[in-house]
């Protein structure tokens, strides 16, 4: 393998041999990585390959996986999100993330982008800002103004998947993680999403996993390829899908294989 | 000799249908067997007034104040407890040792006879804590009973609310038990209601450990506290049919009483369905 | 933050001590049931309880002999096992391989309706209209018999042992099955060669507790099985009125002094009956557990 790892100015999520085991099962070795401020970064790479458990590392999501264990480090602005002393909850304040499937709560729109908020404590008349700029910075205000009342499930499935992203924004991270954003979307869907994406990440550091290699293409700043939970290849999007360092990068990219 | 395999695929399939019907037959013959016999004791009377001379006449109030009593004190200890349990097992118990320790607890608890709830609602209610035969002491026992009941519907309802949910809740750096309080329990509270209800139908329906823990014969007035004795509907029946003054000529009032008690039993399980298409309903608007 | 940490904390080990209560309420029953009935051998040796073949326990010279009353309950529990396994496992399958879907769902409200009724009204049920039944057809002095006790109570057995099959036949991988099809057996083949073997454990968790349920069963034998405390023979006694562990605590709590003999002795029963049930659980628990093991 090779030292792939490419070091940025200032980087935002340092990785540093990351080890994870599912009980006996290991399934990502020795990970390594340094991802920027303010761009976005695009995991790729066939099914299995560990790219998903990767990024719910970032947020220590993979807590609630029982026999899950992790050795390595994960820093956050310097400081190890797996060392004593780290509140969880407020590392996902600060880490947020949008899954595979929509999944908005069984509430009307108002309340899912409200729900973080009204629990971090915010004060009713903050809220309704909260909410407005959310829904405006999801692109998703003009469609909803009007019935922000209305059950967020009522929604098409891609409104409800930007209706994620804006509760996620709602309790102001530093950091998203979209964990296959798209997948269970339609194309029209897809390119609003990856429009909003772009968008984003002058005001966040975004990491995205996605299967889909046009998408990474199209949207990020620096792709990883994963393979059997190794990460084989980090740099600057432009420079694996153009001129891949490794063998393995070039065939799956080219879609010999996966 | 030996059948072909499709006669004796249609000789098999028959069986099966007939053991079925058998089973449906069992208890449309017990329902209508009751009802038919039951309806004509029943009226206004019947239902809201005090037996009388020798419980061969009149109606079976205070049988019906009992059995309200009983739900309701019974309910209330049971269901904060059964629920809060479902909550630890469902939500935060990992595989440890404890765990397993109190899962089968419950179990065994589910299948302990009702008589040896009745034991020791005697022994440490009635007799150890000094509450006598009373309200209190039966509502205690049956509390018992019921707890595993709704420790398993709770926990039934728990794990129907989707993971999802918990994860973005989780991810939006809310912890555990706000996640818990504001997203889990919302969405579980239509299966949580309808278990509860269900073991509503158990506390009336039993009839062994009340026997042994406050269940009178007969009472001339009404209790006036939990403390007090009281009459309960599956009791009287018992009582009526077993050893009543005149067992033949109380018929009528006995099987006015026994649909009484399946109407409430059956009565809460429709309301349990009614509960859970009104919220599935509510959640899909 | 400490201070939601705390929090959190607090309200686990709240959840948590709730959840132990349950622990803490069946090692209470041990304890009041296992306390009051040892005292019985304070003043009737153990052997006269445990092998003695007669309750006698009013009478000027009382004997405390648990045997007609456990062979009482053994009777009926196998006769009502014997009626209700075969038939409520013939019912899981037509439910769970055979019936369509609508139909299946208008048959399991039946099912829960069975486990719902109360067990007095299952007695009452069984007494009026049963037992002249039985007194009729085969010619008896009474129709309170072991045997009226065992149809009453395997019905009341059905539901537990046709929800628990269903669940177990129904968690047979679909692919096993298709297997077998495409081998060109026909459905009942594969029903009774692949289907049911596989979910053999489980349906035998379902005999188990429905076994529990019978052993367990009070109101019902009270009311319908003539409670003659005697040493039943096997099958004739079944023709005979028996008296079960259950029906004797019910019936004769209420006229004991507390604290004698036979209060103690009634205890003793009781404890019986509960390491009886505690067992078929526990047997219950672990053969359902290696079903599940199994289907995963």
């Amino acid at each position: 393998m090779t030292e792939a790892v490419q070091n940025v100015a200032q980087p935002q999520i340092e990785v540093e041999s990351l080890n994870l085991w599912y009980g006996e099962k290991q399934a990502l070795k020795n990970i390594s990585m340094q991802i920027p401020k303010n761009s976005v970064t695009a995991l790729i790479g066939p099914s299995g390959c560990g790219k998903s458990t990767f990024i719910r590392c970032l947020n220590r999501m993979n807590d609630l996986i029982k026999n899950c264990r992790i050795e390595g480090k994960v820093l956050v602005d310097g400081r190890d999100i797996y060392g004593k002393g780290v509140d969880v909850v407020d590392l996902r304040k600060q880490v947020g993330m949008v899954f595979q499937k929509p999944n908005p709560f069984p509430m009307s729109i108002y309340d899912n982008i409200a729900y973080g908020p009204r629990i971090h404590g915010a004060s009713k008349k903050d809220i309704d800002g909260t909410v407005e700029h959310a829904l405006r910075s999801a692109a998703l205000w003009n469609e909803t103004s009007d019935r922000l009342r209305s059950p967020a499930l009522s929604l098409s499935g891609g409104q409800q998947q930007r209706l994620c992203i804006a509760r996620t924004m709602a309790v102001k991270p530093e950091i998203i993680l979209f964990d296959e954003p798209c997948s269970a979307l339609d194309p029209i869907s897809t390119s609003r999403i990856e429009e909003l994406i772009m968008d984003l990440k002058k005001d966040y550091t975004i990491v995205i996993v996605t299967h889909n290699m046009q998408q990474a293409a199209r949207i990020s700043d620096y792709t990883g390829f994963f393979l059997m939970g190794e990460l084989i290849e980090f740099g600057q999007t432009r420079h694996i899908f153009e001129n891949p360092l490794e063998k393995s990068t070039e065939d799956y990219i080219t879609g010999r294989f996966g | 000799m030996g059948l072909s395999a499709k006669t004796s695929e249609k000789i098999a399939f028959a069986l099966l249908t007939l053991a079925a019907l058998t089973v449906a037959g069992f208890v449309l013959v017990i329902l209508a067997y009751i009802f038919f016999n039951g309806y004509g004791a029943i009226s206004i009377e019947f239902l809201t007034e005090m037996p009388r001379r020798m419980m061969t006449e009149g109606g079976i109030y205070p049988a019906i104040v009992g059995t309200v009593s009983l739900i309701i004190v019974s309910m209330a200890v049971a269901l904060p407890l059964g629920v809060l349990a479902a909550i630890y097992l469902n939500e935060y118990a990992g595989e440890t040792r404890t765990t397993w320790v109190i899962e089968m607890a419950i179990n065994n608890l589910a299948g302990t006879p009702s008589v040896v709830f009745g034991l020791f609602g005697l022994a440490m209610f009635v007799k150890y804590l000094g509450f006598g035969p009373s309200i209190l002491s039966a509502s205690l026992t049956l509390s018992l009973l019921i707890i595993p009941v709704i420790i398993r519907s709770s926990e039934e309802a728990l794990i129907a609310v989707p993971k999802e949910y918990r994860e973005a809740s989780l991810a939006l750096g809310i912890s555990r038990w706000q996640t818990i309080r504001h997203v889990v329990l919302p969405a579980a509270i239509p299966g949580v209601v309808t278990g509860s209800i269900l073991s509503i139908g158990r506390v009336a329906g039993e009839t062994a450990p009340i026997l042994l823990t406050g269940a009178a014969y007969f009472l001339p007035r009404l209790p006036d506290s939990i403390y007090s004795q009281f009459m309960a509907l599956p009791y009287h029946l018992f009582v009526l049919a077993t050893a009543g003054t005149n067992i033949a000529q109380t018929r009528p009032l006995q099987y006015g009483t026994a649909l009484v008690l399946l109407m409430v039993v059956l009565g809460v399980n429709v309301i349990a369905v009614l509960v859970r298409r009104h919220y599935r309903q509510k959640l899909k608007i | 933050m400490l201070d939601r940490n705390y929090k959190e904390k607090m309200i686990e080990s709240v959840l948590f001590s709730v959840s132990t209560l349950t622990v803490v309420i069946l090692l209470l029953i041990c304890l009041f049931l296992f306390r009051d009935g040892l005292l019985l051998f304070e003043d009737v040796p153990f052997s006269n309880f445990a092998a003695g073949r007669f309750w006698y326990p009013t009478s000027v010279n009382a004997q405390f002999g648990i045997l007609p009353l456990f062979f009482g309950s053994l009777i009926v529990t196998a006769g009502a096992i014997l009626f209700s396994v075969p038939l409520g496992i013939a019912s899981a399958i037509y439910i769970s391989e055979m019936a369509n879907p609508r139909v299946a769902d208008y048959l399991k409200p039946f099912v829960e309706i069975l486990a719902g009724v109360p067990s007095v009204v299952y007695g009452f049920f069984g007494l009026v209209v049963l037992v002249p039944f039985v007194q009729q057809t085969f010619n008896l002095a009474t129709g309170q018999t072991a045997l009226t006790g065992s149809v009453m109570l395997g019905i009341m057995a059905l539901p537990t042992i046709i929800t628990i099959s269903e669940d177990a036949i129904s968690s047979v991988p679909a692919s096993l099955k298709q297997g077998s099809l495409a081998l060109g057996a026909t459905r009942w083949q594969t029903i009774y060669k692949v289907t049911v073997p596989a979910a053999l454990s489980g349906i035998s968790a379902a005999v188990m507790l429905g076994m529990g349920r019978a052993i367990g069963e009070t109101m019902t034998v009270m009311m319908v099985t003539g409670n003659t405390a005697v040493i039943p023979s096997f099958p004739g006694g079944l023709f005979d009125p028996v008296r079960t562990m259950t029906a004797t605590i019910a019936l004769e709590m209420g006229e004991v002094p507390q604290g004698s003999d036979h209060f103690h002795a009634l205890f003793a029963v009781g404890s019986v009956l509960f390491i009886l049930t505690f067992l078929i659980n526990l047997v219950a628990d672990s053969i359902k557990k290696k079903y599940r093991f199994k289907v995963d």
